[in-house]
């Protein structure tokens, strides 16, 4: 109301209300004072008005800690990785694709190929994510859509070596893999390992479907299961919630 | 549209609750100094018990203002941050207590138990007594004002000055003596910077305040605030914010109309507006002017006070947090509630000289208490439950009671609708500021104060 030099908008809108210069005289600017003030009144009326009426709306606040947030679907939180959500096995095919793309290097990737099956068998994976920027390259990359980024977020923790998550941690329980894959629109894994399974091994391919049930994801045979018991986890343990972690899933 | 019931409920109850509180322990405080101990003490009789009788009830007004500003200063804050939570859209403080009906009071114990810093190169004489300056004023300069807020109480009698407003006056400008204090001897530039710019703007907008209240000082004839207040009794019509008794003709004039009293209408109206047209002339400016004035009273008041839109000097963009970025603890605990107590203060002035005081706002012939055949049963209803509290313990005085209450109302209604500006306008420019000061506001209160004194010439006041 009172600036020297008041920016264009607000002159055109002034001049428009209250005229501009048409009183001359001493009176006349006096007058032109006058209607300024009733306009400048007016318009901080206006501003109380609003503020006033908008006591009247609800709080946007959003009650974190004890409401969580429903994230959109490709909301980049925590890293994990999927399994079939009808059989329970692990996605992952060992590409390493992941592990190329990021840029920060915090995916380490442990696999040998099978002698048996002579197929790539996944023995650790592990996501630093104290590195990890969030960047979601490497869930472009997945071709079997296993890396996936989570809703969750609340991922605090004491040490920086415990934002090191293992296969154990990262793999997410049948249910919650149905979720991503429903929420994401991710198309559902193929009906593979009953088809894969019984060409590549003869031997081991008579129990494919029982095994599915209960046995880990890539070694389909009971052999595979007794040699390496500690480095890929069988149904029960995947099943669990990722140790003490919340997560968001239904 | 309406649909933050909910958030509204919660400030509501926080408000009343708090409300309780204060007055409470206020009204007990009082009762138990001025009253009950002083009984106690005659039914002793002992050597000393009359000079204690006396002590007791002197310290009383004292005690009131003691046990009244540190509570109120906490309500006042949290009040504050709601309000704009309020007007923000927001949730507010709702972690300590419940709702967060306690958050001030954890504020308060952390403060006080926060190390008191003192900077290196600081003046350290002077930088402790800024803040005992800055916040005296709102101690004794309150004082005067209890008498008129309790409709002359007889325990708050001996506060009442014949030039009480004259008095308080001074006493809400010799703050800017403890702010500028407290930026010189900080020892940093932008505490300096604070300072000045708060001594430029109190100087400049003291003249339109003390203008204003000037005037409505002519309009009454006195300088005595319990007068002040007394003589805007009867309703809205009598308030000093229309007119300054340039309506209490007319308001008489109706109640006569309505009461079918002795005195005619018309007799009364000519006795009132003697000059016909030109007393019609008179009332219209007098309306006019004590609304503008109400205004400008209000304006002064916000930026006597540093408030938003006038807090340049604590600018928190620009200069940190002004006068008050060095003090730390117990200090700025003071400081702070210096801050709130002033608010209070202004607007119990504004309560006082324009709005009636402890005035009910209804016109007394509206007010179905002042019509005996109502007021007589209700009274003999109340007796019995109330006759030991007002006989027998003088816990309640009734017209203290009803006139307290009305200014509570009116005083929050106040301080509400300060924080209602606060949420919306932004900062002055120092410059704009003291245009609007110098250029605007100063000519316009002269103007005004002219006119007035014109104008009251055409009406009788106060027959």
């Amino acid at each position: 109301m009172f600036d020297k030099n008041p920016n264009e908008l607000a002159e055109k809108i002034r001049t428009k209300i209250v005229g501009h210069g048409e009183s001359t005289g001493a009176f006349g600017s006096v007058w032109n004072g006058f209607k300024q003030a009733l306009y400048g009144l007016s318009q901080i009326r206006l501003g109380l008005n609003t503020v006033a009426m908008h006591s009247l709306r609800k709080p946007t606040t959003q009650g974190y800690p004890e409401i969580t947030p429903e994230m959109p679907p490709h909301f980049r939180g925590r890293l994990a990785l999927t399994v079939n959500p009808e059989t329970g096995e692990n996605l992952c095919i060992s590409c390493r694709q992941c592990e190329r793309v990021c840029p920060d290097k915090c995916i380490e990737i442990t696999a040998h190929k099978s002698p048996e099956t002579n197929k790539l068998e996944l023995i650790d994976f592990k996501i630093d994510h104290g590195l990890c920027m969030f960047c979601g390259l490497c869930t472009e990359v997945c071709p079997t859509y296993c890396i996936i980024n989570t809703n969750d977020f609340e991922m605090a923790d004491y040490s920086r070596s415990s934002l090191v998550y293992d296969l154990k941690k990262l793999t997410l329980s049948k249910e919650e893999s149905a979720y991503y894959f429903e929420k994401k629109e991710m198309p559902l894994p193929k009906p593979k390992p009953a088809k894969a399974a019984a060409p590549a091994a003869g031997a081991t391919a008579a129990k494919p479907e029982a095994a599915a049930a209960a046995s880990s994801p890539k070694p389909a045979a009971g052999t595979a299961v007794a040699e390496k018991p500690d480095t890929s986890p069988t149904e029960e343990e995947t099943a669990k919630p990722p140790d003490d972690k919340p997560t968001s899933s239904p | 549209m309406f649909t933050n019931v909910r958030e509204w409920q919660k400030f509501t109850v926080l408000s009343l609750g708090w409300l309780c509180v204060i007055f409470g322990a206020v009204w007990i405080a009082c009762w138990v100094v001025g009253i009950f101990i002083p009984m106690c003490l005659s039914n002793l009789n002992f050597d000393f018990s009359r000079i204690l009788i006396e002590i007791c009830k002197a310290i009383t007004p004292i005690v009131a203002v003691m046990v009244f500003i540190p509570i109120n200063a906490m309500f006042m804050v949290l009040l504050e941050r709601r309000a704009l939570a309020l007007f923000t859209m927001r949730n507010g403080p709702n972690r300590v207590g419940l709702d967060g009906c306690l958050q001030t009071a954890a504020d308060a114990v952390k403060l006080l138990l926060k190390e008191d810093i003192i900077p290196t190169g600081a003046d350290a004489i002077m930088f402790t007594l800024a803040p005992i300056i800055f916040f005296a004023p709102s101690i004794f300069g309150a004082i005067p004002l209890l008498a008129a807020v309790t409709n002359n109480h007889e325990l708050f009698q001996i506060t009442n000055l014949p030039t009480g407003i004259f008095y308080v006056l001074a006493a809400t400008s010799v703050p800017v003596v403890g702010i500028i204090m407290g930026g010189w001897a900080s020892n940093n530039k932008y505490s300096l910077m604070g300072g000045l710019r708060s001594v430029a703007q109190s100087v400049s907008y003291e003249i339109p305040l003390v203008l204003s209240i000037i005037t409505i000082c002519l309009l009454a004839g006195t300088l005595d605030v319990v007068t002040i207040a007394d003589q805007q009794s009867g309703g809205i019509l009598n308030w000093n914010i229309l007119g300054g008794g340039a309506l209490t003709g007319l308001n008489a004039a109706i109640g006569s109309l309505l009461s079918s009293a002795s005195r005619p209408f018309a007799e009364i109206i000519s006795a009132y507006y003697p000059q016909g047209l030109l007393s019609v002339l008179g009332v219209i400016v007098l309306c006019l002017s004590t609304i503008i004035l109400f205004g400008i009273y209000l304006i002064g008041a916000c930026a006597e006070i540093n408030r938003i839109p006038f807090d340049l000097p604590e600018a928190e963009s620009e200069l940190v947090s002004g006068y008050n970025t060095e003090y730390s603890g117990i200090k700025f605990a003071i400081f702070f509630l210096a801050e709130f107590t002033n608010l209070f203060i202004v607007c119990t002035i504004a309560t006082v000289m324009f709005l009636g005081g402890g005035d009910c706002p209804l016109p007394y012939w509206l007010n179905p208490l002042s019509y005996p055949a109502i007021a007589e049963p209700l009274t003999k209803l109340l007796a019995p439950v109330f006759s030991v509290l007002i006989n027998n313990l003088h816990f309640i005085n009734p017209a203290t009671f009803w006139a307290a209450i009305w200014v509570i109302i009116k005083t929050y209604g106040l301080v509400f609708f300060a924080i209602l500006v606060r949420g919306t306008l932004p900062r002055f420019r120092i410059d704009q500021l003291m245009a609007f000061g110098w250029k605007r506001l100063i000519p316009i209160t002269l103007i005004i104060f002219v006119l007035v004194s014109f104008a009251r010439g055409v009406i009788n006041f106060h027959v």
